[in-house]
């Protein structure tokens, strides 16, 4: 296991900062959630090819699910979700320098946008469902709801998740050389901001 | 489309101003230049996506379209693995994985797409 972590033959080439001397290479958070990080985002990768082949089948059925459908609160979640990854950036970067209360004051930060997230996308479900639209519409609309419900509930875990973070940072129970659970959370939250990022284009904008 | 709806277009703008604020704010706090000018650069790029078959920037150009917005996925994808998972400072083998998978995954959905 320590190969995987430690597996690093040559500097990482990069354009946007310097190359970090081989010594400081370091995978941010527990291996374990790593794995599971990937198992995830295979589950998904899974579900958005299904999506564009199914697009492919019934491209008529998917162009009126995407018209009926408000792109705008899509806009809105995803300016929320990353607004919501940055300040949980910036919270490990204030636990790095052993910050824990303005730490754990960026995670209430960042649950609040996530929460503008879970807000809008109630509302759209809601408004959906007025119109008489559900799971079992359309292939469209089936595959709409369970991927992003899917994916609300990872959105819902990771907020669990931050909220037990948070707690511990701010009764000061991380430090520089203990943050690995408080990276874990937030490589978690990354996550979950990364499969919005290409989830909104695949069923809000193409 | 996206223009349609106007009171929930007004909420995204206010919502879009006070990101940027708040960002200022946090960027002067904390010293977190990097980070900072990351979530801007995810900010502009998700703008430009969204609004970018609104403008008809590509003239009904689907096959254009759909690199277009793949390209911006990726590039958005490469800024979270790097900037705010910080694999950017990870061994490898964990950065490939990740660059990996907001490569592969775009070039999939644009061969079902496209061909």
């Amino acid at each position: 296991m320590n190969n995987l972590i430690n597996a690093s033959p040559e500097h990482i080439i990069s354009n946007h900062s310097p190359v970090p001397p081989l010594a400081s290479l370091r995978l941010p958070g527990d291996l374990a959630m790593w794995f599971f990080i990937l198992a995830e985002l295979t589950v998904f990768a899974i579900l958005f090819i299904g999506f564009a082949i199914a697009e492919q089948h019934q491209s008529d059925v998917f162009s009126l699910g995407k018209t009926q459908l408000h792109q705008m609160s899509g806009l809105i979640n995803t300016l929320a979700l990353i607004t919501s990854s940055y300040f949980v950036a910036i919270a490990l970067r204030a636990m790095h320098l052993e910050q824990g209360k303005k730490s754990a004051s960026l995670l209430v930060v960042a649950k609040f946008f996530a929460c503008i997230y879970i807000g809008v996308k109630v509302w759209e479900y809601l408004t959906l469902l007025n119109q008489g639209i559900d799971i079992e519409t359309n292939t469209f609309f089936t595959l709409y709801f369970m991927i992003t419900c899917f994916h609300l509930m990872h959105v819902l875990l990771g907020m669990v998740i931050l909220f037990f973070v948070a707690i511990k940072a701010a009764k000061g129970g991380y430090d520089k050389n203990n943050i690995s659970g408080f990276e874990s959370g937030a490589s978690y939250w990354h996550m979950v901001d990364l499969l919005w990022i290409i989830l909104f284009p695949l069923i809000y904008v193409i | 489309m996206l223009f349609n709806k106007d009171g929930i277009n007004s909420t995204a703008i206010r919502l879009f101003l006070i990101c940027i604020l708040t960002g200022s704010i946090m960027s002067s706090l904390f010293s977190t230049k990097k980070n900072t000018v990351s979530w801007l650069y995810l900010l502009l790029l998700t703008v430009i996506s969204a609004y970018s078959g609104t403008f008809n920037f590509f003239d009904d150009n689907k096959q254009v379209f759909v690199l277009f917005v793949l390209f911006i996925v990726f590039l958005k994808g490469q800024k979270i693995v790097d900037i705010f998972m910080e694999l950017i400072e990870a061994p490898k083998l964990w950065r490939r994985l990740l660059l990996g998978y907001v490569i592969l995954l775009p070039v999939i959905i644009a061969c079902i797409y496209l061909l």
